[in-house]
């Protein structure tokens, strides 16, 4: 019980306080990208990094660095981005980036897959990914 | 026996989960509304009608109605890997009494990159917002301009690609589809324009769209041509060239603008008939506080003989992540040529409706 709360309490932390927001992929990956290409590899209009690779992103479900990311990097509110993404899904045009619950699970897939791209808490920033940007 | 059936059944389930992923997504609308002042349309005895949407017959009346515009809509999307995937959506409208039918039903296969293959039974992509008609979500009105989307068919069988391609910071979007339909009783022809059985095929169905986006600026392209037939009460109609085919041209622009805060919205088509031309167009503006849009429009029909649009103002507000709520009044002028005689072209007659509700999508 102390743990739950104690989870939920670093929870409420995190969402309201953290450093900014980190993009990162795999060490591997020698790719430089400026907004405009992460902004188009989140909005699906590329599937590829600026040297050829395949792009994977992933999204965080919620809280305040998605939340940062959606309104800083990709200049949308969430409804709007949920209608841009409703007219693809609908029209069979295109699919959202996979959605993942933590910062941690970001790192996980990040760092084992080099055509993964995600962001996470600056803070949360380890050795096992590469910092490509941060807002 | 059983047991080993149970295994079996088992195991395919298992590998199936395994090897494709389906996807359940979905859009809904809760719609309501009514004809505050109308004039009906006397020389065809219909009673004061706001038709606000000409495919399905959605028409509002004197009384409180959440037929016309209510919907609901499943979509299944299987990822069957390597690029291929099957996708089927079943859509349950108020306006069909909410009978349940398989509107699209189509595979997917990425051929690389740019390149998208697709085949089976789609929405027809011919106005801007033709293919996402039902999706209320996607836009600011309560359902897309009426006048600008008079068109019987919606649906097509055939095969399409879709293609993508990044040219410095535009993106250039598009489709090439060709195929047919043959929509037998067509509902806008029956049960509204000739009160009998009407029989609508719309054959060799081919058409290119070109999309050009970049940041606030949205710019669409469009040509489709069909051969058209048409049976009423069983009965072939010959067009006025002598023929049992007429041969359709459409052409489309629409231009989109969301510039900080600020919404507009236009498009522009024609559509030739055997010489006749049928034009239509809107124009949309809003602006986004916060949550809150509010938003003006015109929409226009004209082919020399029915001729109508409707004035509208509306208010969207954002008031949870997944839903919308909307309101809108609508005033429509109905100027078809002939008014009270037997010739004469006026679809439903003047109306000032009301209409608000929720959209959704999950």
């Amino acid at each position: 019980m102390k743990k739950l709360l104690g989870s939920i309490l670093l929870c409420l932390c995190s969402m309201q306080v953290f450093a900014g927001v980190a993009v990162i992929v795999h060490p591997s990956n020698g790719d430089s990208l400026d907004k405009k290409d992460i902004e188009n590899i989140y909005l699906g209009k590329t599937k590829s990094f600026p040297g050829g690779g395949q792009a994977v992103p992933v999204n965080l479900e919620g809280g305040a660095v998605r939340e940062a990311f959606d309104s800083n990097v990709l200049g949308k509110s969430a409804s709007q981005l949920k209608a841009y993404w409703s007219q693809k899904v609908f029209t069979g045009k295109g699919t959202p980036p996979k959605e993942v619950a933590s910062d941690a699970e970001v790192i996980g897939l990040v760092s084992s897959n080099p055509n993964i791209i995600g962001y996470i808490d600056s803070s949360q920033v380890n050795g096992s990914v590469k910092v490509i940007a941060e807002y | 026996m059983k047991q080993s059936l149970a295994i079996c059944l088992g195991t395919l389930l298992l590998s199936t989960a395994a090897s494709a992923e389906v996807h359940i997504s979905g859009f809904a609308s809760v719609v309501g509304g009514q004809v505050l002042e109308g004039s009906g349309v006397e020389e065809f005895g219909l009673e004061p009608t706001f038709l606000a949407d000409y495919p399905l017959v959605g028409a509002y009346t004197e009384e409180w109605s959440f037929e016309p515009d209510t919907l609901f809509g499943l979509q299944f999307s299987a990822d069957l890997m390597d690029g291929l995937s099957a996708t089927a959506q079943v859509v349950s409208r108020g306006a069909d009494n909410f009978s349940a039918s398989f509107e699209w039903a189509y595979l997917s296969y990425e051929l690389n990159e740019h390149w998208t293959l697709q085949a089976g039974k789609k929405r027809l992509p011919l106005y801007y917002y033709s293919d996402f008609f039902d999706v209320g979500y996607a836009y600011p009105w309560i359902r897309p301009p009426a006048d600008n989307y008079t068109w019987q068919i919606f649906n097509y069988t055939g095969a399409s690609a879709l293609y993508n391609y990044l040219i410095g910071d535009w993106t250039m979007t598009g489709q090439i589809y060709y195929g047919r339909e043959d929509d037998e009783p067509n509902k806008l022809l029956s049960e509204f324009f000739f009160g009998a059985s009407t029989r609508e095929i719309w054959k060799d169905i081919g058409g290119l769209v070109v999309q050009f986006n970049r940041d606030w600026l949205d710019i669409r392209l469009t040509h489709m041509q069909y051969n058209n037939e048409r049976f009423i009460g069983g009965e072939q109609r010959i067009w006025d060239n002598g023929s049992t085919e007429r041969k359709g041209k459409f052409y489309g622009l629409s231009v989109n603008v969301d510039w900080n805060n600020l919404l507009v919205l236009t498009e522009l088509n024609r559509l030739t008939l055997e010489g006749s031309d049928l034009d239509t167009y809107l124009v949309t503006l809003g602006y986004r506080f916060g949550d809150f849009l509010p938003y003006v429009s015109y929409s226009d029909f004209d082919d020399g003989s029915e001729i109508h649009n409707t004035a509208s103002v509306g208010l969207r507000w954002d008031f949870h992540p997944s839903a919308a709520f909307k309101i809108q009044y609508d005033d429509v002028t109905d100027d078809g040529v002939g008014a009270g005689t037997p010739d004469s072209w006026r679809v439903a007659g003047d109306a000032k409706a009301i209409s608000l509700g929720v959209d959704l999508v999950f």
